[in-house]
């Protein structure tokens, strides 16, 4: 270590050069900090599941003709109403955004047995604890002709899927 | 110092960023991502297109429960196009699931409709395979340690190369189709009904169990044999049962590939409860008080037509089912147990009906098993077989022994004929000059003329007559023996035993015994005794009563005192034991062999 500042007596040195030790001491540095961010992005990534094992949210329900026009089918396993008026299908949540019981259909639209909560067709609040609407989920018309739901993805209520 | 610092953390740096690439980066992705690009490209609505443009890879899952335990099977993370009819012509993983009228399939209003929705079945009810699995070699199971890879299309690590290019092929997807089709003659599984037949046209069934279906003890039970090996073991076992199971006494069927196929399939299928039936039914099947009566006896029953004889029945029991996958008839030859031809000459009606019954109660060695079948289907074929009794045509001495001899005593007369391993004893080795040369010819010629109780050597005095016994016994002679006959050294033996029979040189004689002769004879007497496997001819068991009961005192004392030359059995005069002591030995060995036992 003894010849590193020989050299610099001995050499001419400019202002603006980075000295050569300065140099390494950064590099290191970086090479340091950032393997030791990667470790620590990469471990935090890995807190959050790539899968669970509860059922997909994005699930085919079947055909246009399997529901008629006019109808709201409720599928309580996959916790979604298919509504179809006409040619237009779409998809509303029957999870209760008061406490996630599970609503049901009914003659003015959606009621929750759990503490009364009432929806109109569309899913709007019309009574109870409730504070907000149900959310209607995307419907796309897979390639196969199929009907798939996202419920991944929220679109605005009164959107339908034309059949 | 400084400088080498600045390298090794930069490595660390690129190390990790290795990685972190590797972990983060997965082929799924790539092959959704190439799915999003080109449905985009061929996406006709706008609609279409937005929802395209807002997909990020994802894990795909499909979560089943209705088929056996719960599955989660994430195939469609790669095979993201499987329903997607646009892709029918891509490449795989990017290929669409083919439609097939066959599987019910239904074309509609220009659209196919599937009958196994993806939704419901799965993917791996119907192709095996790990469900879970996001990399090729998990998910299609070409981990040797994964108990179910996909049938037909994946090869394992540790498969036989031998038999890798049998395993090949979509028609082993039968054995899943029929866990829930289970129907016995399901139009769809082919294979698994031709498997079944030939499962009891080879008499598989003799052997081995399958609830429901047979009653066989002496080979394992294949009940759930589908969900305890693979394809390979199961082809392998059959080509060849000694290749996986040194000691397995099953024997090697001839059977053509197809058939092979056929059976492997149909024992993949084997899983005990199959899909359809609910485990409180199979719980409700396995507690009723009446067994369900085998199957096997039934098929067996309904393969003959009416028949106008008894014997007439018995022929086509016997030429349409099981017994000629082992024996011999006529022309046709199983490879595996005696020649049947002239069975008329060789066995009476009481041999062959005790025989049927239970093959050990006349030859305690034999692997024939007891088929089971009710007693008037055993009469028959005993009618059937004593009306094979015409002698063959007059023959040489040499022709004669190639017909009737060498296929237990084989060609060279070595003992070792096509069947000569599953039959126990083993034939005798005639061209062992030190036995053959140390015995009186009269011995020979009455194993001959008499058959050796006990063993698979008939009595052939019917068959052939006294001359031509003795013109076989001088061919063997010549040809195999090839040595001039020895003047034998008269021997002092007792012609009966001098030890009266009583229960304390009984006693005596197993003290003996123990100390003396367990070590190849076994500690049973049965002949399996420690060093048993490493002596050919392997020890005499002791225990086969009709063996022991047609050897006159003379001759056991002969061996046990003079040995016996050209085996493993020495001269025990010569180790000390007395005329007494092998007297107590021989009342031992009766009191084992007592008749009525």
């Amino acid at each position: 270590m003894a010849a590193a500042p020989k050299r610099i007596e001995h050499g001419e040195p400019e202002e603006r050069q980075i000295p050569r030790r300065h140099m390494l001491a950064w590099l290191s540095g970086v090479g340091v900090v950032g393997s030791l961010l990667t470790g620590v992005f990469s471990s935090l990534v890995f807190l959050k599941p790539r899968a669970t094992y509860g059922q997909p949210n994005r699930f085919r329900i079947g055909r246009p003709e399997e529901f008629p026009p006019g109808a709201r089918m409720a599928i309580d396993t996959k916790r979604v109403c298919i509504v179809r008026e006409g040619d237009k299908v779409a998809a509303i949540s029957t999870t209760c955004t008061h406490l996630g019981c599970i609503v049901a259909p009914s003659a003015t639209g959606f009621q929750c047995p759990c503490h009364g909560s009432q929806f109109d067709v569309d899913g709007n609040v019309t009574g109870g604890p409730a504070p907000k609407a149900l959310s209607w989920f995307q419907v796309t018309l897979t390639p196969s002709g199929e009907l798939e739901v996202d419920k991944d993805n929220e679109i605005q209520t009164g959107t339908y899927l034309s059949v | 110092m400084r400088l080498a610092l600045a390298v090794v953390s930069l490595l660390v740096l690129i190390g990790s960023g290795v990685v972190v690439y590797d972990q983060f980066h997965s082929r799924w992705e790539d092959d959704q991502r190439a799915y999003f690009h080109q449905a985009l490209e061929q996406a006709k609505t706008p609609a279409e297109r937005a929802s395209l443009e807002g997909r990020q890879p994802k894990i795909e899952q499909t979560i089943v429960t209705a088929f056996g335990d719960a599955r989660i099977d994430r195939c469609e993370s790669c095979h993201i196009a499987v329903d997607d009819p646009r892709f029918a012509s891509a490449k795989q993983p990017l290929h669409s699931h083919s439609y097939s009228t066959a599987m019910g399939d239904v074309f509609r209003n220009g659209r196919w409709e599937r009958r196994h929705k993806f939704s419901d079945f799965g993917c791996t009810t119907c192709h095996d395979g790990q469900g879970r699995g996001l990399q090729v070699a998990d998910a299609h199971g070409e981990d040797s340690f994964w108990p179910d890879p996909m049938p037909g299309y994946t090869i394992q690590d540790g498969w036989n190369r031998e038999i890798a290019s049998h395993l090949h092929g979509a028609e082993y997807m039968q054995a899943n189709c029929a866990q829930c089709h289970s129907a016995k003659d399901f139009a769809g599984t082919p294979l698994v009904t031709r498997g079944r037949e030939l499962f009891f046209k080879t008499g598989c069934f003799g052997c081995h169990r399958i609830e429901g279906l047979s009653a066989g003890t002496i080979g394992p039970d294949l009940t759930e044999v589908g969900k305890e090996r693979k394809l390979d073991y199961l082809w392998g076992h059959i080509v060849n049962p000694r290749a996986y199971t040194p000691t397995s006494v099953m024997p090697q069927f001839k059977l053509s590939d197809d058939d092979k196929k056929a059976l492997v399939i149909f024992l993949k299928s084997r899983r005990g409860a199959t899909l359809s039936v609910s485990t409180a039914d199979q719980f409700r099947l396995n507690a009723s008080t009446t067994a369900p009566v085998p199957e096997s006896v039934a098929v067996v029953a309904a393969s003959a037509a009416p028949a106008a004889t008894p014997a007439a029945r018995g022929e086509q029991l016997i030429q349409g089912y099981a017994c000629l996958s082992c024996h011999k008839l006529g022309d046709r030859d199983g490879g595996i147990s005696p020649d049947l031809t002239n069975e008329g000459l060789l066995r009476d009606q009481p041999w062959l009906m005790d025989h049927f019954v239970n093959p050990r109660s006349r030859v305690p060695d034999s692997n024939m098993p007891a088929f089971g079948l009710p007693q008037a289907d055993f009469e028959a074929m005993a009618a059937y077989l004593l009306t094979r009794s015409t002698p063959p045509a007059a023959a040489t001495p040499a022709e004669t022994f190639k017909n009737e001899c060498a296929r237990c005593h084989g060609e060279k007369g070595d003992g070792r004929g096509v069947n000569a391993i599953y039959l126990d004893p083993a034939p005798r080795d005639l061209t062992k000059a030190e036995f053959m040369n140390t015995k009186q010819e009269a011995r020979f010629l009455a194993s001959i003329q008499n058959g050796v109780p006990g063993t698979s050597m008939p009595p052939w005095g019917k068959v052939l007559n006294d001359q031509q016994i003795k013109g076989v016994f001088d061919y063997v002679w010549a040809t195999f023996v090839r040595e001039p006959h020895r003047q034998l050294k008269p021997r002092k033996v007792p012609e009966q035993n001098p030890v009266p029979m009583s229960a304390d040189s009984a006693r005596r004689g197993e003290t003996i015994f123990l100390q003396r002769c367990t070590g190849c004879h076994g500690r049973k007497a049965d002949g399996r005794g420690p060093n048993s496997v490493d002596i050919s001819p392997r020890p005499r068991n002791l225990r086969n009563s009709a063996f022991i009961q047609g050897a006159p005192d003379r001759r056991l004392f002969e061996s046990v005192m003079y040995g016996v030359e050209g085996t493993a059995m020495p001269s025990w005069m010569d180790y000390g034991l007395s005329q007494n002591d092998v007297g107590d030995i021989v009342n031992y060995i009766r009191s084992l062999n007592k008749a009525g036992k």
